[in-house]
This record gives structure tokens, sequence and C-alpha cells, in this order.
């Protein structure tokens, strides 16, 4: 008899033969990213032990170190001052140091938030907007325009970061908290556009007729009746833009320093004594990443969606 | 058909406009304006750091420095195969990975959305810990080669032989779920009579797969491998992070060339014109391989 009878009805046998194999893969595919989140939990000792080692005594160190500066001093010094009053202080005494302040970290983390939160609300307002004239109206050269739109994405963002470097710096934006996220706003406007057209072909425009035809103003049908009918596709688009702009590393390492710097630029110049302090990184990477991740599981219905512009729906 | 107007409030065409007009607006001040200037600035022996100096215009003479230098096209070579060998992997590992998932046994949800994590991630935050396990000395990719087959010590940042694979390797482990995901796409949509009647006409699994899987699944692999292709061309925050393009140059792509002639040696025309250059490239390629592409889906 043979069993491997159909692509419509896989043997048993060789549904656990495939899953076997996605298994090891899945495995495989995912140590980078647990022996990063490991690393955040040990010691700077037991980061750069070899072999690598799989058990270890779990430490904040990591942590610690992310969120604050250091400064070594002598056992003189360290003898003569008041007791440790918390555990993270003891912990950085333990190494002969003492925390001279906090680090940068939470700064650029807060800048990755505001940037990215303030540049998603104003991509997919804008996005929202067109892309319902796009799906109900007749809009001259409509192909011509989406594609307009569509094409900003091939730009290789360094080759046009410095005339908004220049431009930036003529209307002090520059380093700046708005010009991020304008530039991200923009960046993230042809994703908007794309998806959230998709999203609007779906709601039968007998809906916001029937509306109109009660005495709402095309405005009024808009907003009352279009917008909290396409909310699925809003939150799922928002996330995509918001999970780019968080991710963003050529502009930000371009046109920001000081002010407007985001976290990925200042993830990877996180040093210890004597190089780069893995924990510390580990744990940045770890905190880093996780919004996303979380933000992946929840928009795992629409990720095809997302990641071809709305080319490929399932 | 005159069922228009009689609403109240704006017309329709004022509310298109309406809609429209503030995201055009935009991309044009902050996409096509840049562009523009950057496609004028081409012309010219501008430097962005020199402020007081008037930019003169020098015509085509940046376009012909860049295409007559020999490093530029060195680096197209490190970016094309840098392209072609992600893109060849990604398509193999994953289309069969989608293959293997299309057999809807038990958890495979869960274990696609697990797979697909990675290409979630931070391209240049990825870039960061890849430097960790690439590590010679305490690297945990370095350990595991080892402990399967042992070469001793070596550096996959360090040296030009392995450098550009190692940047292969990361961007193959980042984005096969992507090839993964919209192939998965395709082979989802190929109607179950066309097996069914394959399956009448007694054809063996390997024609099944050849006659209609493939066939099915190509205009989908070809997508995906296109919108690879143009993300790849521009790479730059993770190899930036992981090699910043070593070591000497092996891994320097035309993107990280570029970064460093128009923001470490200011030379912004000339670095204009280069860009200038790329853009043209993807756009030509682009254009070229979309028809490649409609035509076999015609097919």
């Amino acid at each position: 008899m043979d069993t491997s009878r159909s692509y419509l009805e896989p043997s048993s046998f060789s549904k656990k033969i495939a899953a076997a194999i996605i298994i090891i893969y899945t495995v495989i595919t995912l140590i980078p990213i647990s022996w990063m989140v490991m690393t955040s939990f040990k010691n700077v000792d037991s980061a750069i032990s070899y072999p690598p080692e799989v058990l270890f005594e779990p430490s904040l160190e990591g942590y610690v170190n992310l969120f604050t500066n250091r400064s070594r001093q002598s056992p003189e010094y360290l003898d003569s001052l008041p007791p440790p009053k918390n555990w993270y202080e003891e912990l950085v005494r333990s190494r002969e140091m003492v925390i001279t302040g906090p680090s940068k970290f939470l700064g650029r983390y807060s800048n990755s938030m505001i940037i990215g939160f303030g540049s998603t609300f104003a991509s997919v307002f804008l996005g929202a907007l067109a892309a319902y004239a796009f799906s109900r109206f007749r809009v001259p050269l409509k192909d011509d325009l989406l594609f307009f739109i569509l094409s900003t994405r091939m730009f290789p963002p360094i080759a046009v970061a410095v005339p908004i470097f220049i431009m930036y710096r003529k209307l002090g934006l520059g380093d700046t908290h708005l010009g991020m996220i304008i530039l991200y706003t923009v960046v993230n406007l042809s994703l908007a556009v794309w998806l959230l057209k998709g999203f609007m072909d779906e709601i039968p425009k007998e809906y916001e007729e029937a509306a109109m035809i009660d005495g709402y103003s095309r405005l009024q049908a808009f907003f009352k009746v279009v917008l909290p009918q396409a909310m699925t596709g809003i939150a799922a688009t928002a996330i995509f833009c918001m999970i780019f702009s968080w991710n963003e590393y050529a502009f930000a390492v371009l046109l920001t320093q000081f002010n407007a710097q985001t976290a990925p630029p200042f993830i990877p110049t996180i040093i210890g004594e004597g190089g780069l302090d893995w924990p510390a990184i580990g744990a940045g990477t770890t905190l880093f990443l996780l919004p996303v991740m979380i933000f992946t599981i929840i928009l795992r219905k629409h990720l095809l969606r997302g990641i071809t512009f709305g080319a490929v729906r399932k | 058909m005159s069922v228009k107007k009689k609403f109240k409030g704006l017309s329709d065409k004022a509310v298109g406009w309406l809609f429209i007009g503030p995201t055009v607006l935009l991309l044009l001040a902050i996409n096509i304006y840049p562009l523009v200037y950057a496609i004028k600035m081409s012309f010219t022996n501008f430097y962005a750091n020199k402020i007081g100096r008037e930019p003169q215009f020098i015509g085509l003479k940046n376009y012909i420095k860049v295409l007559n230098k020999e490093a530029i096209w060195e680096k197209m070579q490190v970016t094309a195969s840098f392209m072609f060998w992600t893109l060849l992997l990604q398509a193999i590992i994953g289309l069969g990975l989608a293959l293997l998932l299309n057999r809807k046994f038990k958890g495979n949800e869960l274990l696609t959305t697990l797979i697909v994590l990675p290409m979630m991630l931070s391209p240049a935050v990825v870039g960061v810990f890849w430097t960790y396990l690439y590590n010679p000395q305490v690297g945990l990719f370095n350990y595991v080669v080892n402990f399967f087959y042992d070469f001793g010590s070596f550096d996959m940042i360090g040296s030009s032989i392995l450098a550009p694979w190692s940047i292969v390797i990361v961007d193959t482990w980042m984005w096969t779920p992507f090839t993964m995901l919209i192939c998965l796409a395709g082979l989802r949509s190929v109607p179950n009579y066309l097996y069914e009647a394959a399956e009448v006409d007694r054809a063996s699994k390997w024609q099944q797969f050849i006659y209609i899987t493939l066939p099915s699944v190509l205009p989908f692999l070809l997508l995906a491998l296109l919108f690879r292709g143009i993300e790849n061309f521009k790479m730059f925050d993770m190899v930036v992070e992981l090699t910043s393009g070593g070591p000497g140059s092996a891994t320097e792509l035309a993107s990280i060339n570029l970064k460093r002639e128009a923001f470490e040696k200011w030379k912004t025309g000339y670095s204009s014109a280069f860009a200038v250059i790329l853009f043209v490239t993807i756009f030509g390629f682009g254009n070229v391989y979309v028809k490649v592409m409609n035509k076999i889906k015609e097919r």
C-alpha cells in the first residue's frame, strides 16, 4: 500500500519527519537569541569563559552595568566609604568600583519610545487618510501616485541622508526628537498607505454610504464608521511602523548624536573595562528586543501582509 | 449614476485631496527634495563640511570618477556576491521550510511564529550580538563549529576569507523566515482540485511537485527575492555593526562605502553621484526583474 499519498493528506510518517526537521530548525534558529538573553544574566567573568557556560550562576551584574556608570577605586578608598545602601551598590563594590551615576541607556531607550510612538501615530493617521482616499475615490493618476509612494522606500537611506542632514541643520531639526519623528513618519508612510489601503478595500463601502444617507457627511462617515471598522488593520499597521522606527539604525546613527539618539546606535557603544561588557550589552539587547518579540506574537496573523506591503494576503 | 451629491459636507473631491495631500507633500519634502538636491549636488564639487565655500558646477566629472574607480567596482562585487549567496540560501532553505510547514502537523503555527522572530529584530543590534557569537576566543559559534570538527581557533570577522561568509550567515539566519512565510502563502494558495485531478491521472508525487507545486510557488518566491534583493542591495546596519566593512574592505558593501565617502570624507558631490548611480541600478534591475516576474506569472 502506498502510504505517501498526496500533498492533500500527507501520511502521518511524513508529517512526523517534517515536524522533527522544523523543530530542529526552530531550536537552532533560536539559539543566538537565547544566548544573548542568557548572557545578560551572567557575570562579566562567566560571559568570557571558554568553553561557553550553559549552566551558570545567574547574576544581575549586566543589568546593573547597563543602567549605571562606574569607576574603579582603591580598596582603601572603598573601605573609607559608608556601607552600601542597596544590593546593586554592593554588587558594584564587590568589583572594587563605585557607582558614579546613571548611564545614558534609559535616556536612549525613552528616545526610542518617544520617536517610535510619535512617528507611528503620525504615519498611521496620515496613512489612513490617504489609504481611504485611494480606496474609495477616483484619484487622478492613482496607480502612479501609489507607485511613487512605494518607490520612496527603495532609496538607500544613505543616499538621502546628506541632503536631509543639511536641510535639518538649516531648519534646526538636527538631533531633535521632532526631526526624527518627521523622518520616520515619512519612511513609514509608504508602508502605512499600502497596508491600510488593503484593509480599507476589504470594508464594504455600503457601510459608509448607508451612514451618509442617514445624514453623515463624508468626513463623519470616515471617522465614525470606517475607522472603527478598520481598527484591526490599523493596529497591525501601527505595530509594523513601530517595529520599523524601533529598529531603525542608519538615519539614527547619521543624524543624531546626543539629544535624540535612539537605542540601536547606543547599544554597541556600551563598553566595560578592557573591552565590551557582554552581560551589559546582553541586558541592553534583551530589554530592547523584548517589546519586538511581544509585538511579533501579537501580529502573527498579519505578518505576511506587513512584510510584503500588502502584496500577499492570506 | 448620479447618486453622488446631495450628501452634506465637503465634496468627495475635496475630501480626496485633503486626505492625500499631506502624505504627498511630506514625501515631496523629505524624500523627493533631498533626492533632487542629491542629483544637483552630484554635478558639483560640494563638500558639506566646508560651509562657506560656494560649490562649483563640474558637469559629469563625479560620475566619471566613480565609474573609473577600481575600488567602487570592488565594492559592487562584494555587494553582488553578498546578494547572490544570501538570496540563493534563503530561497532554498526558505522554500524547504515552507514545504515542510505546509504538512499541517500539530503545533506548526507556534513553530512558524518562533521561526519568524529573528527577522523582526533590529539588524544593528543583531550585528552587535553576533560579534559576540563569532568571537574567536569565547564565541559560541566557534565553539559549536569546533565541537563538530576541530578547526582550531578561527576568526570569522577578522579573516578576510571568512568575513564575507560571516555576513551571509547572519543575513540568512535573520531573513530566511521571510522567504519561508511568503512561500508558505504560495503553497496555501494552490487549489486542492489540482492535486485531486493529478491523482486521478496517477501522477507521481514527484510529478505533482514539479508540475503543480513548483509553478504555483515560483511567483511568490520571486516576489520574496525581489524584496530581499532590494533590501540587501542597500544593506548597511547589520554589516556595519558586525564587521564595519572589514577586515580591510572585505565586507565593504556599496552602502557602507557610500557612508564613508559622504559622512567621513564629506565628499558630498562625489558621494551624491555614487548614490545616484546606486539608485539607478536598483531601479533598473528592479524594473527588469518585475517584467520577468510578470512573464513567469502569466505562463
